[in-house]
């Protein structure tokens, strides 16, 4: 047990140690830092007294709680813009860190040492989620703390998309591991799961395109693509809802990503355990 | 579970199947061999003989089609088969972000090897094969020498009781490849099976006790290199003999060779020999010199491989 953790953390350490060499973590950090500098330029022009302003001039103005709705408003156009922004940036940066380390003459020593197969991708895996969170966290966090400072209102709820936009990513690098342990090839592991978050926009519009749909067997198949695809945009949409206080219908978007990983992981550990290397 | 091989194979086979055109190549075909324990061990075999791929089924690399391998009594497919074995592979590609401290420290904890005890044997390690002064520089730095010793440090790091070399001296200059070979010493001293994949003949005649010879993925010879190379003939070397006796001789003998005035002639066995020394003194002649020969371990392979 106590080798079992040992080598886990030398295989995160490893993430970390490519990721910063290849400039990957300083890049997403130097991407996040601009990102942070632009809300604090913003806070400059006084966004949110202008907007203050608007809903006064073209309405009856209803003290803070109209404020309060401007400013969870705002915040919920952050975060998702965030969470997009983040989720790119972390499939681009990291397709890379799965097929390096699957290059001939690096991979027959890792399988040498007493360690499973299983054991080397998932720490791997986690290695990757743990880089890309750091920098995520930083990401939002930093823009909470200058709305938070520039409104005075401070929206724990915002907080909601370091969940979601981690929980996205983690979803996404399954596909990113399994692209990389059957074709070793980053840029096609991007282009897959770049596709998927395009899909999942235009699946999550299924009561609109049933509806559009004339046969039953083709509504099946959307219906069966939505449900056994990832739900980037609906966790997206969830993210806003709960930033904003809206409702929103239910944690399936969770639950099926979860399984739709938690499916092409399992995948990938088989594939990758009965590969000749 | 203990076992008194390091390495058992019965029957271990790879074939690799081509998916669409129905091809098959067998890289390794029923390879039954056993390594015992404490033994220096020289795997040698044309290109494409099938070490690698045998190599690669011991540490799991490469699953074998059929047959099985065990290592230390224990099947190779467990990943507790492989804590004690120090590899060194082929044209390691070691990641050029690490610094040779870095990589010896991560490899080591890959071995199970705790915190405090890594930083007290990498120090070791790297003073071991010569490169203390080189821990903290980045290995992209490194020479190809340099890597190939710090490569045996890495498997040293973690006492295995079995050494598993692909051509160890690969790119190493002759002082550092006689470094490697102390080294190799010393773990043979105290009992480490060392099992070397070479090409360099002259390298595991020197160092291996025993070995065996692959061609076309099975095991074409193996043996005790002493056995392998010894006692093939007598070689008489004689001066100025009249043609009727050269006759006689070369009669007798296996091969003649003429130099410097000499003539070389080479008996099979110890009674051949004698009968042409008889035949030299009968007639008063002059013998230079009589020896026992032995065969190379090249003149042992390219006869086997040449068959």
């Amino acid at each position: 047990m106590k080798d079992s953790l040992t080598a886990t953390v030398a295989l995160i350490r490893d993430t970390f140690r490519e990721a910063l060499a290849r400039k990957i973590f300083w890049g997403l950090f130097g991407l996040s830092t601009v990102m942070i500098l632009f809300f604090l330029f913003l806070l400059r022009i006084d966004l949110m007294e202008g907007g203050v302003a608007f809903v006064s001039a073209f309405g009856r103005f209803n003290g803070t709680r109209d404020v309060d709705k401007l400013v969870r408003g705002v915040y919920g156009g952050i975060a998702a813009f965030l969470y997009t922004w983040g989720m790119f940036l972390a499939v681009f940066a990291s397709a890379g860190l799965i097929p390096s380390v699957l290059e001939p003459g690096r991979i027959e020593l890792l399988l040498s040492k007493p360690v499973s197969r299983t054991h080397i991708l998932l720490g791997r895996y986690v290695g990757n989620v743990l880089v890309v969170s750091c920098n995520i966290i930083y990401l939002v966090l930093g823009v909470w703390i200058i709305l938070g400072i520039k409104t005075g209102i401070w929206s724990p709820l915002f907080l909601v998309s370091i969940a979601t936009t981690i929980f996205a990513f983690a979803v996404l690098l399954s596909v990113v591991i399994l692209i990389g342990v059957l074709f070793e090839s980053a840029a096609l592991a991007t282009m897959v799961a770049s596709a998927l978050m395009v899909m999942s926009i235009i699946l999550a519009q299924t009561s609109f395109m049933l509806r559009l749909l004339s046969s039953e067997w083709s509504r099946q198949i959307w219906r069966t693509l939505y449900y056994s695809l990832p739900k980037i945009y609906d966790l997206g949409s969830m993210t806003l809802n709960a930033i904003q206080s809206r409702s929103f219908d239910g944690f399936m978007p969770i639950w099926t990503s979860a399984l739709f990983a938690a499916v092409v992981l399992g995948c990938s550990l088989m594939i990758f355990a009965r590969r000749d290397f | 579970m203990a076992s008194d091989y390091a390495i058992e194979t019965s029957d271990l086979a790879k074939v690799y199947r081509s998916r669409w055109k129905r091809r098959e190549v067998r890289a390794v075909d029923g390879i039954s061999l056993n390594v015992a324990r404490g033994s220096t061990f020289g795997l040698l075999g044309p290109n494409g003989a099938g070490k690698t791929t045998f190599v690669k089924m011991l540490l799991s690399a490469v699953h074998p089609t059929r047959g099985n391998a065990l290592i230390f009594g224990r099947n190779a497919r467990e990943p507790e088969a492989r804590r004690p074995i120090g590899y060194l592979p082929e044209n390691h590609r070691f990641p050029t972000y690490f610094t040779g401290t870095g990589m010896l420290d991560f490899y080591a904890a890959l071995s199970g090897m705790e915190s405090r005890e890594r930083r007290k044997r990498i120090p070791e390690m790297l003073e071991l094969v010569g490169l203390e002064q080189w821990g903290s520089v980045r290995i992209g730095k490194y020479s190809k020498g340099m890597l190939q010793r710090l490569g045996l440090a890495q498997a040293l790091i973690h006492s295995p009781s079995m050494l598993i070399l692909d051509e160890p001296t690969d790119g190493v200059d002759p002082v550092g490849r006689m470094q490697i070979r102390e080294v190799l010493t010393r773990c043979e001293e105290k009992g480490v099976t060392i099992f070397i994949n070479s090409h360099l003949l002259a390298e595991v005649e020197l160092f291996c006790r025993e070995v065996a010879i692959l061609d076309k993925g099975k095991v074409a010879l193996s043996g005790k290199m002493q056995d392998l190379t010894s006692g093939k003939g007598y070689r008489l070397t004689v001066g100025e003999t009249p043609e009727a006796l050269m006759e006689a001789l070369r009669a007798k003998a296996t091969s003649v060779a003429s130099r410097n005035g000499f003539v070389d002639f080479q008996f099979a066995t110890r009674q051949l020999a004698n009968e042409a020394v008889d035949l030299l003194r009968a007639q008063r002649c002059e013998i230079e010199s009589l020896a026992p020969t032995t065969s190379t371990l090249e003149e042992v392979f390219v006869r086997t491989v040449a068959k």
